[in-house]
């Protein structure tokens, strides 16, 4: 009874993952154009695809760690992000902040204008300049298409395998996120990531703020403990602190009296009535796969479907990686 | 004065001193804390500029104690002197922290790190999303509409802005090494 009651379980959480999967699909189908050639989408993402992407990203990075449930606080950051954001070139982009109840320490950009910060990051930080160079660091990625670019490259090199799947559309798309993702999973050049840094200070300080928030923060980082598994993720992806302050420091030298001092305003923290973020489930994917052990040997579970909608995971680290 | 008040006087006396013992002790420690170590040699200058005069040159290696910040500029007590050094040449000493510490209090955090007691999170180990996570995530429609909900205009940021005190500023992009 008990070993049928689990057969049923499995069973029905194979079916919402598939059609999670399926609606994965078409969701990404909808992407692009119907019609346009793909290597044409692929080589040369237009703003619309790339507000498409980012929102996917977004949204998939929304299933892993929701907002915190402070809405003053979310709407706080997005008047900061978006006041920073009027200083680049790219003002008009659906420029969207959130925070992300996570202890984790990072902060993440994906195309088109979504920039998502964890609690644990926001935490650290001490002065709104803080948050402006964060964030500035962020929005230069979105400014300057960093993933975009990889992206496009990563999806030129993978020209084969799309072509050989040219009869559906949505098999072909979700290929092409994620092929570009398994390039991007090799994380932006270091060269992308010190470019954010430079136009972190200078978005900070166009903004009124002092330049040196994002400095700061990196000394914080620089001094966190390497193996400190909150910040695992950051620095996977990233150079180190030290290295980027170091950059940063041959950058600024000759500029150094010529920027303005700029304000550090107060930050807004986090409602304290807030709870604390919980734990991060253990993702469903090791769930399905602990239910598909147990039953292993007396019921057999629905197979063949993939557990992951469409690849979407690569997606997160290509962009996310980052 | 009655024996018992001379005794309490005498206690008194002597909490007084542990406590200055205690403060003192607790005093060192959080200068010790306060420790950066030079990154590469530098000048340290008298004040905080790259064209003042120079009070002396640190090797890399040598350690001071921070006694103020502005801007790009740390403020140092040294061996050869007390004076001011371009903060990217410096690091500040990280603790062996357990898992998940925020680092509120090592000496960047003091420095840096915000003044507030903060809800965190991170300084309770609280598992937090890793890459496996981010992998294995699918789009979630109804935080993305809140996401959507909290989104700011142009006016609306303008309107903080202004509050805070900020305006807009010309500054040019800057190049890798110049």
């Amino acid at each position: 009874m008990i070993g049928r009651s689990r057969y049923w379980m499995a069973a029905a959480t194979m079916a919402v993952l598939s059609v999670a999967a399926g609606a994965a699909s078409i969701d990404l189908g909808r992407i692009f154009d119907v019609g346009r050639d793909l290597r044409t989408a692929a080589v040369g993402l237009d703003e619309k695809d790339e507000i498409a992407v980012g929102r996917e990203v977004a949204g998939r990075t929304l299933g892993a760690a929701p907002l915190v449930p402070d809405p003053e606080l979310q709407a706080y950051v997005n008047r900061v992000g978006r006041w920073i954001a009027m200083q680049t070139e790219r003002p008009d982009l659906p420029w969207h902040f959130g925070v992300l109840d996570t202890a984790s320490v990072n902060a993440f950009a994906a195309p088109g204008g979504y920039v998502l910060i964890t609690r644990g990051l926001y935490d650290m930080l001490a002065s709104e300049s803080q948050l402006a160079g964060v964030l500035g660091h962020e929005i230069g990625h979105i400014v300057q298409r960093h993933h975009v670019k990889v992206m496009q490259q990563s999806a030129a090199i993978s020209a084969g395998a799309r072509a050989a799947q040219r009869g559906d559309r949505g098999v072909l798309v979700n290929n092409l996120i994620g092929t570009g993702a398994e390039v991007m999973a090799r994380g932006l050049d270091k060269g992308s990531e010190f470019e954010a840094d430079r136009i972190g200070i200078v978005l900070a300080a166009r903004a009124g703020y002092s330049p040196y928030g994002l400095v700061e923060v990196l000394h914080l980082l620089a001094a966190r403990s390497a193996d400190d598994s909150s910040l695992a993720l950051l620095f996977k992806t990233h150079p180190a602190p030290g290295e980027r302050l170091t950059q940063l420091g041959e950058a600024l030298a000759p500029r150094v009296a010529a920027l303005p001092g700029g304000l550090e305003p107060a930050i807004r923290p986090v409602d304290p009535k807030t709870p604390p973020p919980a734990a991060a489930k253990p993702a469903a994917v090791e769930g399905a796969r602990a239910l598909q052990q147990q039953e292993e040997g007396g019921t057999t579970i629905p197979s063949g479907g993939s557990l992951l909608p469409g690849g979407g995971g690569g997606v997160l680290r290509g962009i996310f990686g980052r | 004065m009655p024996r018992h008040m001379i005794a309490r006087n005498r206690a008194l006396r002597v909490f007084r001193l542990l406590l200055a013992a205690a403060w003192l002790a607790g005093g060192s420690a959080a200068a010790q804390q306060q420790q950066v170590t030079l990154e590469r040699d530098s000048p340290l200058y008298a004040e905080p500029r790259l064209d003042a005069t120079q009070v002396t040159q640190l090797k890399l290696g040598a350690t001071g104690e921070v006694i103020g910040k502005q801007g790009a500029w740390l403020n140092l007590k040294t061996a050869g002197g007390a004076g001011w050094l371009f903060s990217f040449n410096v690091r500040f000493q990280s603790q062996p922290v357990a898992a998940g510490d925020s680092g509120a209090g090592s000496a960047a955090g003091r420095l840096f790190g915000p003044r507030r007691s903060v809800s965190v999170t991170s300084t309770i180990g609280i598992r937090g999303i890793e890459e496996e996570d981010l992998k294995q995530a699918s789009f979630n429609p109804e935080q993305m509409k809140l996401l959507d909900g909290y989104v700011a205009t142009k006016e609306a940021a303008e309107r903080g802005a202004r509050a805070s005190g900020l305006a807009p500023v010309s500054v040019e992009y800057m190049d890798a090494k110049q």
